[in-house]
C-alpha cells in the first residue's frame, strides 16, 4: 500500500511536466490543427541555454526564469520563421512541417554546438528525501507537483477570465467564425505560441533538473511525451491534454516498478506501444472531442 | 482503362523502362569512376527503398515513420538467416530457435527476410485500418511511430538476438562482398521503377488516391479503403524490405542506428523534395538530395577565411532539414508534383484523340427506393421524426423545405453516413437500414455533396474513371457508358486532363454529377446542385440531370431551393419542415398546398 502511493507521488511528479508539455501541443493543436512534433525543440534549446548560463557562472535561481524567458521567445520564433506560412495547409504538410522544424534545429545545434551531451550541474538539493511515516518524499516530486497545480490553475483563470483567454479558446472552438467576429488571427495565434512556450519552460526547468545535460537530441524525449499525453486526452481538449499528462506519468512510474528486470529497457517502447494500441482500439482518444463534420 | 487493362499499362510500363534507362545510366556512368561507385550503390539501394515509401506514402497520403522499421526488421532477418554460422557462433552464440545454426545464402535470406516483414506488415496494417488511418492522419503517425522506437528498442535489448546496439551483427570476413554493378540490385532496381509506377494506374492504386484526396467521398461512392492501403502496405513494405536486406548485404553490418532516425529522415527528405505523388519525382528527390548531401559533405571541410561558420561540420544535416522545411513550405508537392515521365512520353508520341462517344441510353432501373418512418435525433434536437419519401426509377424526385427542416439528414441517412433512431431504407427488396455508406454505394445509390467534394488532385477524367473501377466490380449487373462519353455529356472533354481544383464552380458541380453517374447507381442524390449558380447556370442544370439519369437509366433524389429548378424538373415534391414531410405531390399541386405556403412564407394554415 505504502509502495503504491510512493509510486502515485512519483507518477504524479513526472506526470505534471508532461501534463505542462502535452497542454502547449494541445493549444496549439486547437488553433492551428497543427500537432507540433517541434515542441521538444524548445526543450533543446533551454538545454543549452542552461548549460551556457552555467558556463558563465548563474545558479538555478536565475537561470530558472531565464529559461521560461528563452522557451517563450524560441516559440514565437519558430511560429514567425515556419508555422506561419502552412497555416491551412493540409494535414500532411504540417505535420512534415513540424518535424522539419525539428530536425533543422537538431541539425543548428550538432553544426555549432557539438553532436555531443553536454553536461551541467543538476541542483542535488531539490533530490533530498524526506520521509513522512513510510513514504520516503524527493522535494522535487513535490515542487513538481505544486508549481504544476499552480500553473494549469493559473492558465485556467487566463483562458477563463481575460479577453485573450477568452478569443483563445474561441479561435480554438472555430476558428474561422472566430476571426469573422473580429479576432485577430495572427495576434490569436502568436499568443498560442507565447503560452505553449511559457508552459514548456517551466516544463524544461524541471526536465533540465533531471537530466542535468544539453544535446542535440535532448527535446525527443519530452516531445514525445507531450505529444503521446495530449493524444491520451484527445488532442483537442486542453483538460484531457493535462489528464493525459498525469495518466501517462502514472503509467510509466507503474510499469518501470512492475516489469522484470529482463524488459526493462523496453519500457519507453511499451509505453508507446500501449498508445499505439489506445488508437487502434479507441482512435478518438481516451477522453473523446465530437469531430462531427458536415456534408 | 475501360475496356482493356493491360493496354492502358503500355506507356506507364514504356516509361518505367525510360525512366530505368536513365537513372540506371547515370548510376552506371558514376560506377565507372572508383570515386563514386561506392556512392552509386549506396544511390540505387536508397532508390528502392524511396520507392518504397512512394508506393504507400505517395497513394495513400498517409504518411508513415514506420517503413525504416519495417527496413529494420527486414535487415536483421536478412543478416541473422545469412551471417554464417561460424560467425554467428562468436557473435550471438544465445541466439533463440536455433538461428545461430542456420545456414542460408543471401538469396534464401533476402526472400525469408521479405517474407516475416511482411507478416508484421500485416499485423500493422490492421492496426492502421482498425484505427481509421487516412491521409495526414495522427494515428498513423503514431502507430507508425510506434513500430519505429520498438523495433528499435528491441534490437538495442536483445542482446541474444542481435548483439545489441554498440557492436551491431556483420559479416566479415565474407562482408567484403559487394553489390557495385551487380545484376540483383540492377534487377531490384528496375523491378522497385516498374512496380511502383504500374501501382498507381492499378485499380487499386487509383481507389487509394481517391480515397488519398477524400476519404469520406470515397466510401459514399463504395470505396473501401481500408483494402487498397493494406495492398499499397504490402506493396511497399516488400519493396523497402528488399531494399533494405541489401543495404544490410552492401555496408557488411547492421545495428540499431543504421534503420532509426537518421535514415528515416534522409529517406522521407528525399520522397518529397521530389514529389510524393510521382515515381519519376521519388527517383529525382533521391538524386537531387544525394547530391545536395554530397556537395554540403565536401563543402564543410573547405576553409574559407569568413565563411568558417557556414563551411563545418553538421553542414549536410542542415540542408536536409532545410530541404524539408522548404519545400513544405514553398512546394509542398515537391519538385515534380506528380508528373511522370511516361506523361511526357505520351504527348510527345501520340496526338489527343478525338472523342468517339458511343452511348445509348440504359434501360431504366425497375428498382424502387423508398425510406419509411425514419427519426433521427442530435441531442435534444428532433432531426427527422418520422419521415417517408418513395423514388421510382425515370422519376425525379424533389425535396425541398426551410432551413433546418432535414432534408440533408434525411439524404445522409439514406446513404448511411448518419445512423437513423428508427426506420427503413430499401432499395428494390434489399435492405439498406444499417448498412455502411460503402455497402450503401456499392447496393446502387450515388451521391453528391452539398459542399462540392471532388479529388482535387486528380485529373477530371481521373475523377469519374476512378468511380467507374467501383462501378466496374460492383455493378456488374448494369450496362454502363464509358468514361469518354461520360465526360462528353457532362461538357466537361476539353478540360479532361484539368486538375479537378482547377474547374470554375460550374465546371465543378458537372464534374460531381459525372462521377455519381460514373457509379451506375439505380439512384442518383443529389444535394443542391444549383446552389450558388445564376438562373441560366440552374435552367442548364436542369437538362444536365436529366441527360445523366437517362444515360445510366437511374431515378433521381433532389434537394434544392431553386424552386424554378425544383418544378422545372420534378414529377414529385416532398416538402420537410422540422424534420416531418408535410406534403407530396406534383410540383403544380405543392405550390398551393397551404401547409407549404405557411412553412415557406410564415402564414396561418
Amino acid at each position: 500500500m505504502t509502495e503504491l502511493i510512493q509510486q502515485i507521488i512519483d507518477g504524479l511528479g513526472r506526470g505534471g511536466i508532461y501534463a505542462l508539455l502535452a497542454l502547449g501541443i494541445a493549444v496549439i493543436f486547437g488553433v492551428m490543427h497543427l500537432i507540433n512534433f517541434a515542441h521538444g525543440e524548445l526543450i533543446t534549446v533551454s538545454a543549452y541555454s542552461s548549460y551556457w548560463l552555467f558556463s558563465i557562472g548563474l545558479d538555478w535561481w536565475l537561470i530558472a526564469p531565464i529559461i521560461v524567458v528563452v522557451a517563450l521567445v524560441t516559440a514565437v520564433i519558430i511560429e514567425f520563421v515556419a508555422f506561419r506560412w502552412v497555416r491551412g495547409a493540409p494535414d500532411f504538410t504540417m505535420l512534415m512541417t513540424s518535424f522539419g522544424v525539428h530536425f533543422l534545429v537538431q541539425a543548428l545545434f550538432v553544426m555549432y554546438v557539438s553532436a555531443n551531451f553536454r553536461q551541467f550541474p543538476r541542483p542535488e538539493w531539490i533530490f533530498a528525501t524526506f520521509r513522512v511515516g513510510q513514504l520516503n518524499l524527493e522535494i522535487y516530486d513535490l515542487t513538481v507537483i505544486v508549481i504544476t497545480l499552480l500553473t494549469l490553475l493559473a492558465t485556467y483563470l487566463l483562458l477563463q477570465r481575460t479577453m485573450f483567454g477568452i478569443s483563445l479558446r474561441a479561435a480554438a472552438e472555430d476558428f474561422d467564425t472566430a476571426r469573422l467576429m473580429g479576432i485577430r488571427s495572427n495576434r490569436v495565434i502568436r499568443s498560442a505560441f507565447v503560452l505553449s512556450g511559457v508552459l514548456a519552460g517551466i516544463a524544461a526547468v524541471f526536465w533540465l533538473m533531471r537530466s542535468g545535460q544539453a544535446g542535440p537530441t535532448a527535446g525527443l524525449s519530452p516531445m514525445l511525451k507531450g505529444v503521446l499525453a495530449a493524444l491520451i486526452g484527445g488532442l483537442g481538449s486542453l483538460s484531457g491534454a493535462v489528464l493525459g499528462g498525469f495518466v501517462l506519468g502514472l503509467v510509466e512510474v507503474l510499469l518501470i516498478s512492475r516489469l522484470p528486470s529482463s524488459i526493462a529497457g523496453l519500457t519507453d517502447g511499451i509505453v508507446f506501444l500501449l498508445i499505439a494500441l489506445l488508437f487502434v482500439f479507441r482512435p478518438q482518444g481516451l477522453i473523446s472531442v465530437k469531430h462531427v463534420e458536415r456534408v | 482503362m475501360d475496356s482493356d487493362p493491360i493496354r492502358h499499362l503500355i506507356t506507364p510500363g514504356l516509361g518505367s523502362l525510360f525512366l530505368f534507362s536513365v537513372i540506371g545510366g547515370v548510376f552506371l556512368l558514376l560506377s565507372g569512376d572508383d570515386s563514386f561507385s561506392d556512392l552509386a550503390t549506396q544511390m540505387m539501394i536508397n532508390t528502392v527503398v524511396v520507392l518504397g515509401l512512394q508506393i504507400y506514402i505517395g497513394n495513400t497520403g498517409i504518411l508513415s515513420f514506420g517503413h525504416i522499421g519495417f527496413g529494420a526488421i527486414s535487415g536483421y532477418a536478412f543478416a541473422i538467416f545469412a551471417v554464417s554460422p561460424s560467425r554467428k557462433l562468436i557473435q550471438i552464440p544465445n541466439a533463440p530457435l536455433g538461428l545461430a545454426e542456420i545456414d542460408l545464402t543471401p538469396f534464401q535470406s533476402g526472400i525469408a527476410a521479405i517474407a516475416i516483414t511482411l507478416v508484421i506488415a500485416i499485423i500493422v496494417g490492421l492496426a492502421l485500418s482498425r484505427s481509421g488511418a487516412r491521409s495526414g492522419s495522427v494515428a498513423a503517425v503514431v502507430i507508425t511511430l510506434a513500430l519505429l522506437f520498438v523495433v528499435h528498442e528491441v534490437a538495442t535489448n536483445w542482446i541474444d538476438l542481435t548483439r545489441g546496439g554498440k557492436t551491431g551483427l556483420s559479416f566479415s570476413p565474407f562482408g567484403g562482398n559487394t553489390l557495385q554493378g551487380s545484376y540483383p540490385i540492377i534487377l531490384l532496381l528496375f523491378a522497385a521503377i516498374a512496380v511502383a509506377r504500374l501501382f498507381k494506374e492499378t485499380r487499386a492504386g487509383r481507389l487509394a488516391q481517391a480515397a488519398r484526396e477524400d476519404d469520406l467521398v470515397a466510401r459514399a461512392m463504395g470505396i473501401n479503403p481500408a483494402v487498397q492501403q493494406m495492398i499499397a502496405l504490402l506493396l511497399s513494405v516488400a519493396v523497402v524490405a528488399a531494399g533494405s536486406a541489401m543495404r544490410v548485404y552492401e555496408i557488411g553490418s547492421i545495428s540499431p542506428r543504421l534503420f532509426f532516425f537518421d535514415y528515416t529522415l534522409l529517406t522521407l527528405t528525399m520522397l518529397i523534395v521530389g514529389g510524393r505523388y510521382s515515381v519519376t519525382g521519388a527517383v529525382a528527390g533521391v538524386l537531387v538530395i544525394t547530391a545536395g548531401k554530397e556537395l554540403t559533405r565536401n563543402l564543410a571541410e573547405l576553409d574559407v577565411d569568413g565563411f568558417n561558420w557556414f563551411f563545418r561540420d553538421g553542414l549536410t544535416d542542415i540542408f536536409l532539414g532545410a530541404a524539408m522545411l522548404g519545400f513544405m513550405i514553398m512546394r509542398p508537392a515537391g519538385l515534380l508534383g506528380d508528373w511522370e515521365f511516361d506523361h511526357w512520353l505520351l504527348r510527345r508520341f501520340k496526338g489527343a484523340k478525338s472523342p468517339v462517344p458511343v452511348s445509348k441510353p440504359t434501360i431504366m432501373t425497375s428498382a424502387q427506393l423508398k425510406a419509411d418512418s425514419v427519426s433521427v435525433h442530435f441531442g435534444g434536437f428532433i432531426a427527422l421524426d418520422d419521415a417517408a419519401l418513395t423514388a421510382k426509377g425515370g422519376e425525379v424526385v424533389g425535396l425541398i423545405g426551410p432551413n433546418g427542416a432535414g432534408k440533408t439528414t434525411l439524404l445522409n441517412v439514406i446513404t448511411g453516413l448518419v445512423q437513423s433512431d428508427n426506420g427503413t431504407v430499401l432499395i428494390g427488396s434489399n435492405s439498406l437500414t444499417g448498412l455502411t455508406p460503402i455497402k450503401i454505394a456499392r447496393a446502387g445509390l450515388a451521391r453528391t455533396f452539398q459542399n462540392i467534394r471532388l479529388f482535387p488532385a486528380l485529373s477530371v477524367r481521373e475523377n469519374v474513371e476512378v468511380i467507374r473501377l467501383v462501378a466496374h466490380r460492383h455493378r456488374q449487373g448494369k450496362e454502363m457508358p464509358s468514361t469518354d462519353s461520360l465526360l462528353v455529356k457532362a461538357g466537361l472533354w476539353d478540360q479532361k486532363e484539368w486538375r479537378a481544383s482547377e474547374l470554375d464552380y460550374g465546371n465543378g458541380r458537372r464534374l460531381e454529377l459525372a462521377r455519381a453517374a460514373a457509379a451506375g447507381p439505380d439512384f442518383l442524390l443529389l444535394d443542391e446542385p444549383t446552389s450558388g449558380m445564376s438562373d441560366s447556370e440552374s435552367i442548364d442544370m436542369i437538362a444536365q440531370v436529366r441527360t445523366m439519369a437517362e444515360l445510366i437509366g437511374a431515378g433521381v433524389v433532389v434537394i434544392d431551393h431553386d424552386l424554378n429548378f425544383i418544378t422545372g424538373i420534378c414529377d414529385r415534391v416532398y416538402v420537410l419542415d422540422q424534420g416531418r414531410v408535410i406534403a407530396e405531390g406534383s410540383p403544380a399541386e405543392i405550390s398551393n398546398n397551404p401547409l407549404v405556403l405557411a412553412a415557406y412564407l410564415g402564414e396561418k394554415a
